[in-house]
């Protein structure tokens, strides 16, 4: 979509997201109240279809505008696999098959197909106990194939994330899918490309936490004035925007990157280094915005801890940055010194 | 949310800045070898009169300035091209880099034409080359309290004063001064101008200030009574304070900031050989991610500077950033290195580079703007201050 449609779509999303996304409704999903009528709307809005074609039944948007969406989605706390079902429906549409209705997830583990028939484990699986399906990809003799199991033919145990959003472990034991489709994307592809939905959403995430902290000590009064005008607290944001900054660049960089290169490995150098850097400095993020909250920002009460909480569980979720870096350094090992400096430059990985 | 948005929008170098790195680099490739240098690992404070002659050759020097000034009229981001290839080839670019970065610029935006005209080609040239002549004893983050005074006098200036840290005044041609031309000390940024001093100039005495690891880079300069004429004026008399933090968005913003010990991590490549274990791998990969987060971040500022902004804040998080990696770089390599190194010899070597990185590691925080200073900045932007 233009520049244009995309930012008319994001201005919108945002009113929405700030009005229907509120405390209360992240909270339950966290007390394990799905809300149904929040999914209802976002569907309507057509935003889990942003990246599906048009005869798809979708918005007809590229995985730039995908992602920038899902960035927004992280800077609001959105309660509801809209991430998820985002590329689940984006892999679907690309194996030619048509997305369905429903929140869906993403199960991207080793799986086997036989016939249209799944095998295998997947841990973590996000918003597993709520997706009418699972998404996974295949290798096959024939090559990656998208498959798409009904929730009714696997088996979920739930092990809720450390934000309290409904993660589980989701068993395929011959699971008859209800679509099966030749993928461009490989399981190592498609696991980049959720990877870098994740960067996307922590950087949302960490601009919400900056924005939350520097509000925050320009309002607490101690001393006889606002904490924001002692230097000690001054510093300590300022550091912290250094940590966000990085993480929005580096997100976004990879964004350009993935979404320029092509569907099927466009950036995957840059999304390794982006969920690597995303990850490597959520703790920076959040340890600072928690210390100059005080308890009040350690409280259930605020809503410091939607963001810090999910920073944490995402820094993790798709490869944390002992994953990703390990790739990289794999790859800038084995090509050697002199390698280093052309390969930084191209945004690529050694060769 | 009133706070503003912190954002680097993706950037991609041009064509022509992209063909011209592959220039560069097989420049570097046929002309390094030839050049003898003080430092194993050279960088952009390493001097090499005569590398910097051989890329004033290739009109790589002032490439932005005017063809009537010896410049090549290419764009800020064919600039920014060269600087990395050289930063990330270890050239000693440290002659020329000050009088190219700021000093140049400077005289192109503030000088007089006579200046211009004398100056400037020879800096093309690689044969003039610029100190800093800022802080003082008395004045370090607190520039605008610098005591160096010039009176007029017939024809001129008498300037008495101090410098300090005065990198490569014992080498270079000139150095530009920010001393006090009218009002008293205390009247801050008011009163303040900046004067080309030729720094062989009667009255002018440099003395070297060793640092903390034995090398002569820095310098005192003592102005006793030395008359600098009027023509070395820049700009208008009062204009120094204006002209200084125009200066120092260049000296913050530039490769430079996290570049300077880049060999640190390509010795690492080398010690950990081709298959290192799989903990030794992430570590190295995490810190080549970090390099490329800050290489993406400094693009996107060259994009915005290109454009007509003025990224202040984003440069000072840039500069935040990247002298913090580069005090991580050595200290997470050297024990790296000690646990995953390929042979006992390339470990022993390795930690000799390691060790002496992280000597020089305290003035990265320091130069071109502490982190405190940087971070004042960044906080005003916040909305803070």
């Amino acid at each position: 979509m233009d520049r244009e449609t995309r930012d008319m779509l994001l201005e919108t999303a945002d009113r929405f997201f700030t009005e229907r996304c509120g405390r209360e409704v992240v909270n339950g999903v966290e007390k394990g109240v799905w809300p149904a009528d929040l999914w209802k709307e976002i569907e309507e809005m057509g935003l889990p279809l942003i990246a599906v074609d048009e005869d798809k039944g979708g918005a007809g948007g590229t995985l730039a505008d995908m992602l920038a969406l899902l960035r927004l989605a992280g800077a609001h706390a959105v309660p509801v696999p809209l991430a998820e079902t985002a590329l689940a429906n984006l892999l679907v549409a690309r194996a030619g098959g048509v997305p369905a209705a429903g929140p869906s997830t993403v199960a991207l583990g080793a799986l086997t197909l036989e016939g249209n028939r799944l095998r295998g484990t997947v841990t973590r699986v996000p918003f597993a106990s709520v997706a009418d399906r699972f998404v996974g990809v295949a290798a096959t003799t024939e090559g990656p194939k998208v498959a798409v199991v009904p929730a009714a033919n696997a088996t979920v145990t739930e092990t809720p994330s450390h934000a309290g959003e409904p993660y589980g472990t989701v068993s395929f034991d011959k699971a008859v899918c209800e679509f099966v489709g030749a993928s461009p994307a490989d399981g190592e592809r498609a696991y980049a490309l959720a990877a870098l939905v994740r960067a996307m959403q922590m950087a949302g995430a960490a601009d919400k936490v900056l924005g939350t902290a520097v509000e925050y000590c320009k309002q607490r009064v101690q001393f006889g004035r606002p904490i924001s005008t002692f230097q000690a607290i001054q510093q300590m944001l300022a550091e912290l925007a250094s940590y966000v900054a990085a993480t929005i660049a580096a997100a976004e960089a990879a964004a350009r990157d993935a979404d320029e290169g092509g569907f099927a490995d466009g950036g995957s150098f840059s999304i390794a280094a982006a969920k690597s850097q995303t990850s490597d400095f959520a703790q920076r993020i959040a340890a600072i915005a928690h210390q100059s909250m005080g308890a009040m920002g350690f409280t259930h009460e605020h809503i410091l801890h939607h963001y810090t909480r999910r920073l944490w569980v995402w820094r993790r979720d798709f490869g944390s940055e002992t994953f990703w870096g390990e790739k990289i350094g794999s790859a800038f090992a084995k090509a050697g010194p002199q390698a280093l400096w052309p390969s930084l430059t191209a945004s690529a990985y050694a060769a | 949310m009133s706070i503003p948005k912190l954002e680097f929008p993706p950037f991609h170098l041009p064509p022509e800045a992209e063909a011209l790195r592959e220039e560069v680099r097989s420049f570097l490739k046929e002309t390094l070898p030839h050049i003898e240098t003080e430092d194993r690992f050279a960088s952009w404070n390493t001097p090499s009169p005569e590398f910097s002659r051989e890329l004033g050759k290739k009109g790589w020097i002032g490439i932005t300035w005017p063809k009537k000034y010896g410049g090549s009229e290419r764009s800020f981001l064919e600039r920014y091209v060269v600087t990395e290839e050289l930063l990330g080839n270890s050239a000693p670019a440290g002659s020329h880099w000050v009088a190219d970065r700021q000093s140049g610029p400077l005289l192109l935006r503030f000088g007089s034409e006579e200046q211009r005209q004398a100056i400037l080609p020879r800096i093309t040239r690689g044969e003039c080359f610029f100190s800093i002549g800022m802080s003082e004893p008395d004045s370090g983050s607190d520039l605008a309290s610098v005591r160096t005074r010039a009176e007029a006098a017939p024809g001129g200036f008498r300037v008495n004063g101090t410098k300090v840290w005065t990198s490569g005044a014992h080498r270079n041609h000139y150095c530009i001064a920010l001393v006090r031309t009218s009002g008293q000390h205390g009247d801050r940024h008011k009163g303040l101008s900046q004067i080309l001093v030729d720094l062989k100039t009667p009255g002018v005495t440099i003395r070297p200030i060793i640092n903390l690891a034995g090398r002569h880079d820095w310098n005192e300069v003592t102005f006793s009574d030395a008359f600098i004429p009027e023509s070395c004026l820049i700009g208008n008399e009062g204009d120094g304070w204006l002209q200084v933090t125009s200066e120092l968005a260049f000296e913050r913003s530039g490769p430079e900031r996290f570049m300077q010990n880049f060999y640190v991590l390509r010795e690492l490549v080398r010690v950990l050989g081709r298959q290192p274990a799989n903990r030794a791998a992430s570590i190295l990969g995490r810190l080549i991610a970090r390099l490329w987060t800050l290489r993406q971040m400094s693009v996107a500022v060259a994009g915005m500077m290109q454009g007509g902004k003025s990224p202040a804040i984003e440069a000072s998080l840039v500069k935040d950033l990247g002298t913090i990696y580069q005090q991580d770089l050595p200290e997470v390599a050297r024990v790296l290195a000690e646990s995953d190194a390929t042979t006992e010899e390339d470990m022993a070597d390795f930690l000799d580079v390691a060790q002496y990185a992280t000597m020089m590691a305290p003035s990265y925080t320091i130069q071109g703007g502490t982190t405190q200073v940087l971070r004042g900045i960044v906080a005003r932007g916040l909305g803070l201050r």
